[in-house]
């Protein structure tokens, strides 16, 4: 035979050294590093850590280990989500090495710079997630290379919180000012996370650091001005597939409904209440609902719990039900009007946001196991609360009146009064009710954590975690209309003991048994 | 001058003539055959020879001189038995058995016959030492797992390799939905004329880089010269059901579910409240298994002249399962054609057209498992008609009670229909006395299609609304070209043999997939009949090539010094440039004792032969020298990740095999014994390997870890084989094969020192086996059970298992209890975690064998096949998952054992105590923290069993009776049972489990000797005649 007969390349997928020859191919190497790469984070992590573990959200089955704060080295959520961080980090390594090496000369320096600063906008942010929820981790950079390292150790706190910060400020110093598509990061995005690195760094000495403060305040200040973004008028608005990529959004995860299996957000199956508002045989989410921390906090007249959490007898226009008659067994379509719960799971207030309903709710982009509503990674509310934050420092209070304004306009869009002097307290419970489900409190417990261990310790351990019955009341009789108020009492309590044992989450078991070299102590890493 | 002579050849220790004995002139093409009745006639002249042989026999010479008429009688020849029957196929040619050096295995088509066989693999069960065999799935064509002479990989397949007419097979492949069904279901088991097994590395070796699992070699069969034959067979048998397994009826179940809720709280269903008034509630087990028929049709015709022989047959076989949703049928057609076309020149063809279709439902959507695991409140069928499902108000769960099993077998489609073209052209020249030159062309064509079609259904509360229908559609080609010379030469007490050869082998695979959803109607299986806008599609592609060099050279030396050397160099696409080719070297050396002088007078032995043996055999894996771009999609059109680490150091994976060898035979071959020991090691296996989540290698969107040669293997092993005519007088036949073998199989290095290799199965609560250095690779790992805690001071004396903060679960009723499970401290750091998981059972067995007996008398034959192994172990998931009491609250069955619940009662000192001490079953609990629930050794049982396999009882219709028309020759009919009755301690259905074949496994994840829902094998009983025109 010729010699050639056996050279078989793949005939499905090319070559790494043969492509990078267009822009549009330079473009797509880095594309699947906007939701591929974190689909096993997404998928339950996000808020099982987030929420669930956070202490927004409560159950019984699924997520009983976050909410008893007994995620342990055995806990899915927990490997699923130290996996899918270090995923994003091998993707993001491997597309700036293949970028550096194979790029055709007749490709812009622009775009191969772009590119490799998506990259590292990914890579910082998966080490961001993976400092917060373990303290000390490796520092990865060459994944081939370290393959057969078996002598890989952590590395400490603040070596990683430096790689992140270098990371994400090379992202913002590198990329455009508009996103070269729709949904692609640019420098407002990577500024805003940046004052969030910032703003969370500026506590892991024990005090919170001045100039980290500063440059939180700065970098916010920057995306406020200059971005472009702003608020939707209706808190509600955010939660809809239609308006993926809308102003307020500065970074989302990409999905798509219909593509790869990886591609698309699964959220909905295990957080709908039932198959009902899905259209498919997932709507797992039954057992999971908000807690009784977070809806004590709620004002009667905050817009953001209806766009959170579906009370009973909630009426959602825009969302549809299948009803089944139990007398024909004929099934037919409605607006959803939200059941009373109780079945074998009690009461719940289930959980409303990234449930988008069934496909004719959304144009038909919705599958089982698969919806295509981006997972909001920042928002420019969130930019808007860092800000203060960071104006706040390390004062009891701020009468700060660039403060103020944007605290408020967050206020103003939930239907809230406004206030003229705000505290820590303050900007707290404005997160836990503006971002609840969105995988964000725990986080904000692990900023105060840095500096404030015993504060941190201390709010956890006070919240309700139990469990509730909850009844909606209706004025006068009808009770096709909506009810104008609910009772929630508890009638189980449930609470925690964080301590310094708990407080991160341990590497996962199998981890350190494929990888004991993880036990050594952490070292600094060299730059 | 010519005339006709006749007469009749018999038989004289029988008295009987004997049918098929060719009568030929010496030196001439004239030839006929004696019919039933012994009798021949021929046209000769009388200065001829006539030559009347028939193998069995001492041929007779006559000369014909003035006879018309001439009687012979023939003398049973034991000695020719064994050998002039016996000219065996190996790899590429043919040997005598006697100057076999290697060790090898062959059985025929009267021993492929005895069972009744789906497909061809299970014909080799029992019948052939070295060969473990385990049927993977129960159901029509299951899978099977062959693992010649141990495991040979940790993580790539284990299956040997299969040459069908020179033809070889690429058996792996098929996971997920099809994973269940046979790769050579297409190939009708009565075509089979033999099947080698090679086993020892000198006759593996010249099948280089694919040999290291064993090689099997299956030979059809072809036309021979004389009359011809027309035979035609049926086959009609019943499947049974399998024995119950003990779950919980209606009433059992009711007052279980009451028992756990006054314990742990909760309330029960209101008809729960008086149990007496419930029925048994449903028998899903009896629902569910059915007695299902099999039906085999079997006709062949062959014969041909002088210059010509064919052979022509079709088989059509339909199996059903013995649940809904399962079942096969083949039909298949076979032309084999030999053609003498010039002195100096043969051609011939094999064809083979088949096409299957398979029913995968029962094993796809895990039906046995729900079928045991599903509530017996919930009923088949409403009283409306309706199916019956899970419902809120009975207790049950919409979201974790199973689907009704009944409903989803008959209603969910998973349709597998594959046609092959399997085939090949051959010639022979002779280009010399003893020169011979063979090319042959061979192909293998085929597709396989999948209807998988779920439609709307409503199950009580349970509903899918939108039907979707994927259609996936696979083809692949294959050719392979060889060109070969073979030289044989005696000199004197000197035999020679030499071939050489080339070979060149190309595969392509291509892959369609698409689907589509919203479906109106369930009647059209077809795309067009789908929304549009709900579609989705895929596909891949992949070749590969081979090329290879090799030669192989017999020398033998009075007939009693045999040397045997090969070589073969074999080039792969599945490797790059610098580490293409590998170099497969064998020899082995025997020496037939029993044909020295000396040996002469010791009369008892009239075969001894000593062999050893060395050889090279290579594993080539599935390619991972690339790293390639895998597209997927994205917001902004297709995106592209690279999916695994290329790896350009890729090479060979090579087992070097030592073998030492003996076949004795005592008072003329009345006893045979053969014996095999070997030695494998297998260096740079090729594997992934198991790298930490750290370096992105696991999961969605990672780069999955290279291809490396990162570990070493060994097998120890033997195979003994004793074959007995233990009776042969005054008509009466009795002869006995039996056969055993052992291996010990030893993972001997990893990638590094903390190296493990596990295979975690997500769908059964991350059920672990593990592979380290030292042990036989898959070990059961999990935690061992030390009985129930029976006293407080029992548990402040134990290691506790510890919450998420690392410290010990308090002790107290809602914390560790009298009555929860106590489990053992393996590592002795004073609490429980997940450190102390261990090795709890092994799944291989310490050995295994197979005896046949057949008894003979008159026309009748009798065949008794039993099966056995010892020493494996088995983890009986099903038991372990419905033991756990929980189950009760979400509308899902436990087992009986379930309810010897540890009841926990208090004495007059306020000390808690047990009251029913001996139970293993801990006490109900309701806010479980997982403690008692645990994978643990408790359901690891002994898989150890002994099985009659197959007996037969078969009556030939005398030839008396038959003589008396013309049409008819030869009437067989028989009767038997298959799987007739098991001897094991083991309490799941059956306890031959192999690997497991269910919709979620992968490739590299594949659970072994696990007991999942496994598809039970149960008995079979069959009539078959077979009739012979």
């Amino acid at each position: 035979c010729q010699s050639d007969f056996l050279d078989r390349e793949p005939l499905d997928a090319p070559l790494n050294e043969n492509f990078y020859q267009t822009k549009d191919q330079v473009l797509a190497a880095t594309a699947s590093l906007y939701g591929y790469a974190w689909f096993d984070y997404n998928t339950t992590p996000s808020y099982g850590i987030g929420d669930a573990r956070g202490g927004t959200l409560t159950g019984t089955v699924n997520q009983i280990d976050n909410i008893l704060f007994e995620t342990s080295g055995a806990s899915s959520d927990n490997s699923s989500a130290w996996r899918a961080f270090y995923n994003v980090i091998g993707q993001a390594n491997r597309v700036m090495s293949d970028v550096e090496k194979y790029t055709a000369s007749s490709v812009s320096e622009s775009t191969k710079l772009y590119a490799i600063a998506e990259a590292r906008f990914m890579r910082g942010l998966a080490y961001s997630y993976l400092v917060q929820n373990w303290g000390p981790v490796p520092i990865i950079t060459d994944n081939e290379a370290s393959l057969s390292d078996t002598e890989i150790t952590r590395n400490t706190v603040e070596s990683v919180w430096e790689f992140v910060v270098r990371d994400i400020r090379y992202a913002a110093k590198t990329l455009s000012a508009t996103p070269i598509q729709d949904g692609r990061l640019t420098k407002y995005a990577a500024q805003g996370v940046l004052a969030k690195m910032f703003l969370t760094r500026a506590g892991i000495s024990g005090t919170r650091n001045q100039s980290d403060l500063d440059s939180a305040a700065y970098y916010a200040k920057s995306v406020i001005d200059n971005s472009g973004a702003s608020l939707l008028a209706d808190y509600e608005e955010l939660f809809k597939m239609k308006n993926n990529n809308n102003t307020e959004s500065l970074f989302a995860l990409q999905w798509i409904y219909n593509g790869t299996w990886g591609t698309q957000n699964a959220m909905q199956s295990y957080l709908a209440y039932s198959p009902e508002i899905t259209g498919f045989n997932d709507g797992w989410g039954g057992d999971l609902g908000a807690s009784m921390f977070i809806l004590e906090k709620y004002e009667a007249a905050d817009k953001r719990r209806k766009g959170t959490f579906m009370f009973p007898g909630d009426h959602y226009s825009y969302i549809h039900q299948s009803v089944t008659n139990a007398q024909t067994g004929e099934s037919t379509i409605q607006e959803l009007k939200v059941p009373l719960s109780n079945g074998s799971f009690g009461a719940r207030a289930w959980v409303k946001k990234y449930v988008v309903g069934r496909p004719e709710d959304n144009d038909g982009k919705v599958l089982q196991q698969r919806t295509g509503i981006n997972t909001y990674i920042l928002r420019l509310a969130d930019v808007y609360l860092i800000y203060a934050e960071a104006i706040l420092g390390n004062n009891a209070s701020t009468a700060n009146a660039e403060a103020l304004k944007y605290f408020n306009k967050v206020r103003a869009r939930a239907g809230l009064s406004s206030k003229t002097s705000i505290t820590w307290d303050d900007i707290y419970t404005e997160r836990v009710l503006e971002f609840a489900m969105e995988g964000q409190l725990w986080y904000d417990y692990v900023r105060l954590h840095y500096y404030s261990p015993a504060r941190a310790y201390d709010l956890l351990s006070d919240q309700e975690r139990g469990l509730y019955t909850i009844t909606p009341v209706y004025t006068g009789n009808d009770l096709s209309a909506e009810p104008t108020s609910w009772t929630i009492s508890l009638s189980y309590s449930r609470k925690i003991t964080a301590n310094s044992g708990n407080f991160t989450m341990p590497i996962p078991t199998v981890e350190l048994t494929r990888a004991p070299n993880l036990l050594r102590d952490p070292v600094p890493y060299s730059f | 001058q010519k005339q006709v002579v006749s007469g009749v050849v018999t038989d004289p220790s029988l008295g009987a003539p004997i049918h098929g004995v060719s009568v030929m002139v010496k030196d001439s093409l004239t030839l006929t055959t004696t019919d039933a009745e012994g009798k021949y006639s021929i046209l000769v002249k009388s200065t001829d020879i006539l030559v009347f042989s028939i193998s069995g026999y001492i041929s007779a010479e006559l000369p014909v001189g003035n006879n018309t008429h001439l009687d012979v009688a023939l003398e049973e020849d034991i000695q020719s038995l064994a050998e002039l029957m016996d000219v065996v196929l190996v790899g590429y040619g043919e040997l005598k058995r006697t100057d076999l050096s290697s060790a090898q295995v062959s059985l025929d088509d009267k021993q492929v016959d005895m069972t009744l066989n789906t497909t061809v693999e299970q014909a080799l069960q029992g019948r052939a030492a070295g060969v473990y065999i385990t049927q993977n799935t129960g159901q029509p064509d299951g899978s099977v797992s062959v693992n010649v002479r141990g495991i040979n990989s940790v993580n790539g397949t284990n299956d040997p390799l299969y040459v069908i007419d020179g033809i070889q097979i690429n058996t792996s492949g098929a996971f997920g939905s099809n994973s269940a069904v046979s790769p050579l279901a297409g190939l009708n088991p009565a075509d089979i004329e033999t099947i080698e097994v090679l086993q020892g590395p000198s006759a593996t070796a010249i099948y280089g880089s694919r040999a290291t699992n064993g090689v099997i070699l299956i030979t059809t069969k072809r036309g021979k010269q004389g009359d011809l034959s027309i035979r035609y067979g049926f086959q009609y048998g019943i499947q049974n059901t399998p024995k119950q397994l003990p779950v919980l009826n209606q009433q059992q179940y009711a007052q279980f579910t009451n028992e756990l809720h006054a314990s742990a709280g909760g309330t029960s269903p209101e008809e729960f409240q008086d149990v007496s008034l419930l029925g048994k509630g449903t028998d899903w087990q009896r629902e569910l298994f059915t007695t299902a028929p099999l039906v085999n049709h079997q006709l062949s015709i062959s014969g041909g002249k002088e210059d010509t022989q064919f052979y022509l047959s079709g088989d059509y076989f339909k199996q059903d399962g013995i649940t809904p949703g399962a079942g096969f049928d083949r039909g298949s057609i076979r032309l084999n054609v030999d053609n003498q076309t010039r002195s100096w020149l043969k051609l011939n063809l094999n064809l083979n057209v088949n096409q299957t279709d398979d029913k995968l439902t029962a094993q796809s959507e895990n039906v046995i498992v729900n079928t045991l695991a599903i509530a017996p409140n919930i009923a088949v069928r409403n009283l409306d008609g309706s199916w019956g499902g899970a419902d809120n108000a009975n207790g049950n769960s919409v979201q974790y009670t199973p689907y009704n099993p009944v409903a989803i077998a008959n209603l969910i489609q998973n349709k597998y229909k594959r046609r092959q073209l399997l085939g090949g052209v051959g010639a022979e020249v002779n280009l010399a006395k003893e020169l011979t030159f063979k090319t042959s062309l061979n192909t293998n064509i085929g597709t396989a299609s999948t209807t998988y079609f779920v439609p709307t259904y409503t199950l009580g509360q349970q509903a899918n609304n939108i039907a979707n229908l994927t259609i996936t559609e696979t083809n692949s080609s294959y050719w392979s070209w060889n060109q070969l010379l073979q030289y044989n030469k005696t000199i004197g007490d000197h035999a020679v043999g030499v071939m050489v050869s080339h070979e060149a082998q190309y595969g392509l695979v291509k892959n369609v997939s698409s689907g589509r959803m919203g479906f109106i109607t369930t009647n059209i299986l077809d795309l067009n009949a789908g929304n549009s806008s709900e579609s989705s599609n895929s596909s891949t592609q992949s070749d590969w090539a081979m090329e290879s060099y090799f030669s192989r050279v017999n020398y033998t030396f009075r007939n009693k010094y045999i040397v045997q050397a090969a070589m073969r160099a074999d080039g792969s696409s599945n490797f790059g440039r610098d580490h293409r080719w590998g170099v497969f070297p064998s020899g082995s050396v025997a020496w037939r004792i029993s044909q020295e002088p000396f040996m002469k007078s010791i009369t008892p032995i009239n075969e001894l032969k000593l062999r050893a043996e060395a050889g090279v055999t290579g594993n080539q894996g599935n390619g991972g020298v690339y790293s390639a771009l895998t597209p997927i999609t994205t917001s902004w059109g297709t995106g592209f990740v690279t999916s695994q680490y290329g790896n350009h150091n890729l090479k060979w994976e090579q087992t070097t095999t030592y073998n030492i060898g003996f076949n004795l035979g005592l008072l003329q071959d009345h006893i045979h014994i053969e014996g095999d020991f070997y030695i494998k090691k297998t260096d740079n296996l090729i594997m992934k390997s198991q790298l930490p989540d750290y370096l992105g290698t696991n999961g969605n969107g990672s780069i999955a870890s290279p291809t490396e040669n990162i570990s070493a293997l060994e097998n120890r092993g033997y195979s003994i084989t004793v074959s007995t005519v233990n009776l042969d007088r005054n008509n009466f036949v009795w002869n006995t094969n039996f056969n055993i073998s052992g291996f010990r199989t030893k993972v001997t290095r990893l990638y590094s020192e903390s190296a493990i290799i596990d295979r975690s199965a997500w769908y059964m609560n991350n059920f672990t086996q593990r592979s380290v250095v030292g042990k036989a690779p898959w070990q059961f790992y999990s935690y061992q059970e030390e009985g129930l805690f029976k006293s407080v001071d029992e548990i402040n004396a134990s290691a506790l298992p510890v919450g998420s903060d690392g410290k010990e679960l308090s002790v107290g009723e809602y914390g560790v209890w009298v009555g929860d499970t106590k489990y053992k401290d393996v590592n002795q750091d004073g609490v429980i975690d997940e450190k102390d998981r261990t090795y709890i059972g092994n799944p291989w067995p310490k050995f295994f064998f197979g005896i046949t007996n057949t008894f003979e008398y008159k026309g009748f034959d009798l065949n008794v096949l039993i099966t056995g192994s010892y020493g494996n172990d088995i983890y009986n998931y099903m038991r372990y998952a419905n033991s756990y009491p929980n189950n009760v609250n979400l509308g899902m069955n436990v087992f009986d054992e379930t309810m010897s619940y540890a009841q926990v009662a208090t004495d007059a000192q306020g000390n808690p105590y047990l009251l029913n001490a001996g139970t293993q079953q801990a006490r109900l609990v309701g806010t479980a923290n997982g403690n008692n629930t645990r994978i643990s050794n408790r359901f690891v049982e002994d898989g150890s069993y002994l099985r009659l396999k197959n007996v037969q009882l078969g009556y030939t219709l005398p030839s008396s009776l038959l003589s008396k028309q013309n049409l008819v020759k030869d009437v067989h009919i028989a009767i038997g049972a298959q799987n007739l009755a098991t001897l094991t301690g083991y309490k799941g259905y059956d306890p031959e489990v192999g690997a497991y074949v269910g919709k979620s496994m992968t490739a590299n994840n594949q659970p072994i000797g696990v007991d999942y829902g496994r598809y039970p094998l149960t008995p079979v009983y069959t009539f078959s005649i077979h009739v012979e025109l």
